[in-house]
């Protein structure tokens, strides 16, 4: 990739960064499936509106049923934050809620005395239709962080 | 218009390079930080002009032996959904930044 020489983004400053993203959108598919056609649905807002009450406590049931007697151990806890996205994620497909997409964010790390940490996220959305659940889970020797945005898909 | 993920990649390491740089970690900081980043994040996002609604998130943490440990799962249109994820470090801080696009 032009420009990407690892070398020289040491050299730019004391900082380095790594980027990951899944595939790029449409290139995965050996036969790619044509464009889908939506018809109009004459809808103009959601019908069913996502339950955030239920889902933050989906949250709280998936992590404390998870990592209420666990320690935090490196490869453990890689397992766990892909786990508990899928069950998290499978759990709120449950509630049938239509027309709304989900992304679920998972973050487990380490309690020390001195560890400082802030999560924030800010998002360019529909507020009358968009939402979000949270959940933030604490034992002896690890935190969890749980959250969920449903954004409806006109 | 598909969400094009070296764009938002360049603009995310450019917002925590002008917000963060080679500053040491500052407790007081922090929150400051983390708001001006997905400030910056967003506000060049919306700049592009593309049809898609966004979800930036931005996770700030001293390094000191810490472990962490961050996933997503996403239920949506692999043709027009797309997300990134920049992982960011200068001497004493870790930065993750993730930005979700949902085309409408």
């Amino acid at each position: 990739m032009p420009g990407f020489d690892p070398a020289l983004e040491l050299q730019r400053g004391s900082s380095i960064s790594t980027v990951s993203y899944i595939d790029e959108p449409g290139q995965h598919d050996e036969n790619p499936r044509p464009a889908v056609q939506m018809e109009n649905t004459y809808q103009l807002g959601p019908v069913k509106r996502f339950p955030v009450l239920t889902v933050n406590n989906i949250l709280k049931d998936v992590l404390t049923s998870y990592l209420q007697e666990e320690k935090y151990e490196a490869e453990l806890c890689r397992q766990m934050t892909k786990t508990i996205s899928e069950v998290i994620k499978a759990r709120v497909k449950e509630l049938m809620i239509p027309r709304y997409k989900l992304i679920v964010l998972i973050g487990i790390g380490q309690l020390s005395e001195q560890n400082n940490l802030r999560i924030a996220s800010r998002c360019l959305w529909d507020p009358s239709s968009d939402t979000f659940a949270s959940y933030a889970f604490k034992n002896s020797s690890l935190f969890a962080v749980a959250n969920v945005y449903a954004v409806y898909f006109e | 218009t598909a969400f094009v993920v070296e764009d938002i990649s360049n603009i995310i390491k450019e917002a925590v390079d002008t917000t963060i740089g080679s500053s040491p970690f500052q407790t007081a900081r922090v929150n400051a930080w983390t708001s001006a980043v997905v400030e910056t994040c967003l506000s060049q996002l919306a700049k592009l002009g593309k049809p898609f609604k966004y979800i930036v998130t931005c996770i700030v943490m001293q390094k000191n032996g810490a472990g962490l440990h961050a996933a997503s799962s996403c239920f949506w249109d692999n043709t027009t959904d797309g997300s990134c994820t920049l992982r960011w470090e200068n001497k004493t801080t870790y930065c993750i930044v993730s930005v979700f696009g949902l085309g409408l």
